[in-house]
């Protein structure tokens, strides 16, 4: 993709919004990217994607979120969903007991397509419904724990926690690929010198290697 | 294919013939068992495509549902809405040429309406002409797209005597339909209970126990996992039902017609969810994929707001048939399975990027290699959903009349306007 000035950034990470339907993947996406909340929201068709460039870690990131349906039937169309994602955000409602029994097939699920060194965060979201929570934090964090996931609470309505829960996970991608980096044995590639660039997945038939992807 | 697997009356096929195969055949050797097609095409006002523009033009006749859906709501013709759209008209003929701005305010609104009427009053009522006034849009009100869209779609025969008797006989079929399939095993266990008592205590000789087990067999009781279970079904179905309600919820959250608290929103919502759960449960290989609620909501609605009490009362019967009709012409794309088959999903994608190529190569050199962005990205919300999530309902209406007017079905339409609007947006 053709890249303008105001478009520079360092780094390009792809980060995919997975769990059941209506648990409000679209909604953090938006309030993410736009601050935009939206309570009539439409359900996701296919596949949508959103970017915005903010600082991680003194790095000048470009985040890439991709939302799709919470139906299966969605993401076997786009079998690219997964392709090159370096983080995944699995969320849940937590006035939905089911959409939390069904984390584990979600895991399962990046398991089977996602790349083994994804780094994956657990969100409680729509903490704003107080009165009708359902599933309680201590059990979605020992869950967490028990998984190796990070895992926070947010609610897209009220804007709480949204930004910290992809600062956290944006830190954590870019910790783990300058590790890489720094451990790699290979020279480091070109176009980080040049535009300090690193494009990881997207585009198809791209034969360099991510720099992340599983050793 | 599945399509065998619907139920739809052979009658629909000969509407909706499987016609995937033509979008890339091109039209030019396609014929229609009546030779309609040709001459359809070849007259070039019939099948109006849609302007990249018109999105806007929707926005800027502001468009919006003014009337407050009460119970004793009318939804009859909105003088207000026929101006606009005859200011459409007006508009839109601007852009055609000088030349042909006195031949299109001829077919003012005011004189479309008295065609369509004067049409749908004969005995016999000739599809093709029905087909050339609709696909330039019908006018709102007086449940004339309803009665359109229902012979347009094969649900009502040409001969207008057979009305009566067609429409009776589908609305009795859908209510045995539903007391069948949608009431819970208890239900129906209630209907049958004696029977099932009598058999059940004969059986396992058990009757003379203290504790009855009245109406619950040993094999299926609500906690049996056995895939034949009919509560094992029931309780799947539930979480078919929950998805199908979250997505009711969803569906054009702006207008009060379909959402909201009230009665009104909350009855049509009910009515939706049976058709989409009895369609889900006879197709069991699809069951409910998310945006089917979109394709049913304008069907839906446009029956609802039928001026004859009769046809909006039975506006849930008759969208189902409808529904499959529409559907037996893009079901497969809703089918995994089917996915990577010639009649699936990706297929009819490659198909469009195929157009795309002959009609806009810079576009398509541009989205392919440059920007390397699939059609999966942006063209399949289009097709799955036939553009109901693109545009608001008034334009969706509006543009449904013309798809629907394609006598080769919805998909080769929706294909054709797709290639067509890439060509103008150069």
């Amino acid at each position: 993709m053709a890249r303008r000035p105001d478009e520079e950034y360092d780094y390009l990470f792809k980060v995919v919004l997975i769990g059941d339907s209506g648990v409000g993947k679209s909604n953090l996406l938006s309030r993410f990217t736009r601050n935009e909340f939206c309570l009539e929201s439409k359900s996701t068709i296919g596949v949508e994607f959103a970017t915005r460039t903010l600082q991680v870690e003194g790095r000048t990131v470009k985040a890439q979120i991709w939302d799709t349906a919470g139906q299966e039937r969605y993401r076997a169309i786009t079998s690219a969903y997964y392709r090159g994602a370096l983080g995944a955000l699995l969320v849940y409602d937590v006035t939905k007991p089911t959409t939390f029994e069904n984390v584990s097939r979600w895991l399962k699920e990046l398991r089977d397509h996602a790349d083994a060194n994804i780094v994956i965060m657990l969100i409680g979201n729509k903490t704003d419904l107080k009165h009708l929570r359902a599933v309680a934090t201590e059990d979605a964090q020992s869950y967490a724990e028990r998984e190796g996931l990070s895992f926070i609470e947010t609610s897209a309505l009220e804007a709480t926690n949204v930004e910290k829960a992809f600062q956290t996970i944006l830190s954590e991608i870019y910790r783990i690929i300058s590790k890489k980096s720094l451990s790699s044995e290979e020279p480091t590639p070109a176009n980080i010198k040049e535009g300090k660039t690193i494009v990881v997945g997207g585009s198809e038939g791209n034969a360099k290697k991510p720099c992340c992807s599983s050793s | 294919m599945l399509k065998g697997k619907l139920q739809l009356p052979d009658k629909a096929r000969r509407v909706f013939p499987d016609r995937l195969g033509s979008l890339v055949a091109g039209l030019v050797d396609k014929e229609d068992e009546n030779g309609l097609y040709d001459s359809v095409f070849e007259s070039g006002e019939e099948l109006e495509f849609i302007q990249p523009d018109r999105a806007e033009l929707c926005k800027e006749s502001d468009y919006e549902f003014q009337c407050e859906y009460g119970d004793d709501c009318d939804l009859s013709l909105n003088d207000k809405m026929m101006e606009k759209e005859d200011a459409k008209t007006r508009k839109r003929s601007e852009k055609d040429g000088p030349g042909q701005v006195s031949v299109m305010e001829v077919f003012a609104a005011d004189e479309k309406r008295s065609d369509i009427e004067h049409e749908l009053s004969q005995k016999e009522i000739n599809l093709e002409k029905l087909r050339r006034i609709a696909s330039t849009g019908l006018p709102e009100g007086g449940g004339l797209r309803g009665t359109t869209w229902k012979l347009l779609l094969g649900y009502l025969p040409p001969s207008r005597d057979l009305w009566e008797k067609e429409l009776t006989e589908n609305r009795q079929k859908y209510a045995k339909l539903k007391e069948e399939l949608l009431s819970s095993p208890s239900e129906l266990n209630a209907v049958n209970n004696d029977v099932l008592n009598s058999d059940e205590l004969n059986a396992e000789g058990d009757g003379g126990g203290p504790l009855k087990r009245h109406g619950v067999s040993h094999e299926d009781h609500p906690l049996s996992v056995g895939k034949s279970s009919a509560w094992h079904q029931y309780f799947q179905h539930t979480e078919i039902a929950d998805q199908i309600d979250r997505d009711l919820q969803r569906t054009h959250p702006n207008i009060k017609f379909f959402s909201g608290d009230s009665s009104f929103s909350r009855k049509n919502r009910d009515a939706m969810r049976n058709i989409l759960l009895l369609f889900a449960k006879l197709n069991p290989a699809i069951r409910y994929v998310q945006g089917m609620n979109e394709v049913l909501a304008p069907i839906f609605y446009v029956f609802s707001a039928d001026t004859d009490q009769q046809n909006a009362a039975n506006a849930e019967a008759d969208s189902f048939s409808c529904f499959v009709r529409l559907l037996s012409d893009s079901v497969d794309h809703f089918c995994p399975q089917l996915d990577n088959s010639p009649v699936g999903i990706l297929s009819t994608l490659s198909r469009l990027t195929d157009l795309l190529k002959a009609n806009d190569e810079e576009l398509w050199r541009h989205l392919e290699f440059t920007t390397k962005v699939k059609p999966q990205f942006y063209a399949f919300r289009w097709i799955t959903l036939l553009l109901t999530q693109e545009f608001d309902l008034q334009c969706i209406l509006r543009i449904w009349d013309s798809l629907l007017s394609n006598p080769s079905g919805v998909q080769v339409s929706l294909s054709l306007s797709h290639t067509h609007t890439h060509t103008h947006q150069d």
